[in-house]
């Protein structure tokens, strides 16, 4: 009897819990929703909500927008999981009714919501993934995507500057000649590995002696670094995007005799050096900018100086790339509204935030820049569209963007710097100190 | 049939069930109406796995794999040949009912944990095959993305997700409630003694194995073209994997109606926690209602409903 009567309760608050998802959530008249979707769990969703946050705040503290109106964040959580992302998108749409959405999503989340995007046409700027298939989507079906902006360089951009490093450092400088990939077992490895294997080795003379496929879930790493070295490669090339830090940590405690770079993602965060016991010395990778070891300008420090008072010793405690493009991509959005007289009609909004260029400058240079491709416009060295990517630039001396990625490494003291492009390099492409130079 | 009293009874129960059904645009948000849509997924899903291991025991944990076939057969075939979708859709359920047949059935020669680990096992192999094998059909890891849909908007993908769940609770019901239906009940209880009675379980099996491969296959692909979306990780999931199980097992294993209960319970339960508590620990609350739910009535949703209608019908006739 008991047991009923406590089920019944349940019942009773399951059903009043049930008649409130009926009710509209209001949205107040004198106030614009912006939507976070990413997940709160990772350092690089929280690097979005975070910069988010702090631009919103900022906003509001000067009065709000289109003519006093309050910015409201409502945020979803998607937990990386793509069926998760479409119900935090509907979520954001239809109950929080977002008149903008911000996302932190990884590339499989994002495609999966892009057709909500479509349906509800809600101006919509991605900062995390870098999928060149979105961009491409814009390209050849603008009216269908316009509404879609993406403030990260897409990959085909990152890889193509990536292959100037393996002509100009890797090849010329070290003198490397031969290469054992270490490609993690999954699509971005594959894709990644295809790249290495298919353009960036011809292009910069170095032979592939062999891939070593491992599984993303390997502790263990002594026997595939024991199979690279006995092929006598000049260096190692590594593929991670997931649980990078365990493959550089055991590089770093097996004190493998071989240089060892490539695209590691665990590498990019400012955790990395606690995430490996302090065993993470030596290691380089490719990473979007701003990156860690990056030489901060004024704006971007004022940015984190105001991150690291508000969130203090929370994790992330240093923003990840995306959290820079969240600030200044929420403040562009909400400039292109305010120029288009709001978020509708969408085709005004459109047109204003593809106008929208925020450059800033350091020591007087062309330092960062938050500008969009236009629709049309063709890159001089891929001779491609990038509609609604951000201006990136991949031709030295990048005077008319920021460079698509640079190269940054962690050295044995636990400190990191940009070595690529020479521009940005705020330290020295080296070898860690147990490799015979 | 109809003149049995209690059959009568359900029959109302499911014409109010349609009723409200119909209706319930009339108070709901849209927003609310998107929940409705995917707890009816869910329920169709659910409704398909109790019909296999609800009914015969043996329980399946490669449903997605079903699931999954379908969905990836329409979604390619629309997205790289530009099949209508009129095409698309049947040969997506032909497909999962044939590639599951083969798969599965075999297993089905194996019992209790065995089988259920075989299945997981088919799940795993496909999550791998959609990544490695031509992921330039596929997709790989990041899948398709703009398929076309069926409709467009809330209300007129509410209307068929519950038409579509609706008919198909109405069919099994009907087939659980036959002597068919009976046979299969009594191969969970005991195979054996259900072969020397004189009947062939194996085409008894193969039966319910091809209903619920049908099932799968008709809420597969009418799911990916709800969604607009496929990847790997969004079908061949093990979290994909425990909704639907759960649903069915908290709703109430092998009634059908239990699976609707517990797929409309979960879900709503998920999403009306999201505005309280927009982060991951919505998960634990949400685990801990299901887990508590189900360890005060292991018979789930059903059976509690069943207790109060029975309570407040005594207390009314006394």
């Amino acid at each position: 009897m008991k047991i009923t009567k406590l089920i019944a309760s349940a019942f009773a608050v399951s059903a009043v819990m049930l008649a409130s998802a009926f009710m509209h959530t209001a949205k107040a008249a004198d106030e614009i929703v912006v939507g976070f979707i990413g997940s709160f769990a990772s350092d690089t969703g929280k690097s979005t909500l975070r910069g988010a946050e702090i631009a919103i705040e900022e906003l509001n503290a000067k009065g709000g927008v289109l003519g006093g109106k309050k910015i409201k964040l409502v945020t979803a959580d998607t937990r990386e999981d793509v069926t998760e992302g479409i119900k935090a998108y509907e979520y954001l749409a239809e109950t929080a009714k977002a008149d903008f959405i911000i996302s932190g999503s990884i590339d499989d989340v994002s495609l999966g919501w892009l057709p909500r995007m479509v349906e509800y046409k809600i101006p919509t700027l991605d900062t995390w993934t870098s999928y060149i298939g979105i961009i491409d989507k814009v390209v050849k079906e603008y009216d269908k995507y316009k509404m879609y902006f993406m403030n990260v360089a897409s990959d085909e951009a990152l890889a193509t500057l990536y292959i100037d490093f393996g002509k100009d450092v890797l090849s010329k400088q070290m003198g490397w000649k031969s290469v054992v990939i270490l490609q993690e077992d999954t699509a971005f490895g594959g894709a990644i590995n295809g790249l290495v294997k298919d353009v960036l080795a011809p292009e910069a003379g170095i032979e592939v002696l062999d891939t070593i496929v491992y599984d993303v879930n390997t502790v263990d790493f002594a026997p595939i670094f024991s199979k690279a070295e006995s092929l006598k490669p000049d260096f190692i090339y590594t593929i991670s995007s997931v649980k990078g830090q365990v493959v550089a940590s055991q590089y770093v405690k097996l004190q493998v005799p071989l240089a060892m770079t490539g695209v590691n993602v665990g590498t990019m965060g400012h955790e990395y050096w606690d995430d490996t016991g302090g065993a993470g010395g030596g290691v380089s990778s490719l990473s979007p900018l701003p990156s860690v070891g990056f030489a901060l300008d004024d704006t971007s420090k004022a940015f984190v100086e105001t991150y690291k008072a508000k969130y203090g010793s929370s994790r992330p405690v240093f923003p990840h790339f995306n959290g820079f493009n969240a600030y200044h991509g929420l403040k562009q959005a909400m400039a292109a509204a305010e120029k288009a007289g709001g978020f509708k009609p969408l085709d005004a909004w459109v047109k204003a935030m593809e106008n929208e260029d925020v450059i800033i400058k350091k020591d007087g240079k062309m330092w960062l820049r938050y500008g969009f491709w236009k629709p049309g416009e063709i890159e001089p060295r891929t001779k491609r569209e990038y509609t609604h990517n951000i201006k990136f630039d991949i031709t030295p001396p990048f005077d008319d963007g920021a460079p698509s990625m640079v190269v940054i490494q962690w050295y044995e003291d636990g400190s990191s710097a940009v070595v690529y492009p020479p521009k940005y390099a705020t330290g020295k492409f080296t070898v860690p100190s147990w490799v015979k130079k | 049939m109809w003149s049995d009293p209690n059959m009568r009874k359900y029959m109302i129960g499911w014409a109010l069930f349609g009723v409200a059904l119909l209706l319930l645009p009339q108070f709901a948000t849209t927003g609310t109406l998107r929940i409705f849509i995917f707890a009816n997924f869910i329920a169709i899903f659910a409704m398909s796995w109790d019909i296999l291991s609800g009914r015969t025991g043996y329980i399946s944990f490669g449903h997605p794999f079903l699931i999954g076939i379908a969905a990836y057969t329409s979604a390619m075939l629309t997205y790289h040949l530009e099949t209508p979708l009129y095409l698309s859709i049947p040969l997506g359920i032909i497909a999962t009912m044939v590639g599951g047949t083969l798969f599965f059935l075999p297993a089905l020669r194996i019992r209790g944990t065995y089988f259920a680990l075989v299945t997981l096992a088919f799940m795993e192999l496909m999550y791998q095959l959609t990544q490695v094998l031509r992921p330039d059909i596929t997709g790989g890891t990041r899948g398709l993305s703009g398929l076309p849909t069926l409709l467009t908007g809330a209300l007129p993908n509410y209307y068929l997700s519950s038409a579509v769940m609706f008919v198909i609770a109405i069919c099994l019901w009907l087939l659980v409630r036959s002597r068919l239906g009976t046979a299969l009940s009594a191969i969970s209880m005991d195979e054996d003694a259900v072969k020397s009675s004189g009947l062939d379980t194996t085409k008894l099996k193969l039966f319910a194995f091809m209903v619920s491969a049908f099932v799968a296959g008709v809420g597969g692909t009418l799911y990916v073209h709800y969604l607009g979306s496929i990847a790997p990780r969004a079908i061949f999931d093990i979290n994909f994997l425990f909704t639907i199980l759960i649903a069915a097992l908290l709703g109430g294993a092998s009634t059908i109606i239990g699976p609707i209960m517990g797929a409309f319970f979960l879900t709503f339960l998920l999403e009306y926690l999201r505005p309280i508590i927009p982060g991951t620990e919505r998960y634990f609350i949400y685990g801990s209602i299901a887990l508590i739910v189900y360890v005060l009535e292991p018979k789930g949703l059903h059976h509690i409903i069943q207790r109060i209608y029975g309570a407040l019908t005594k207390r009314s006739e006394a």
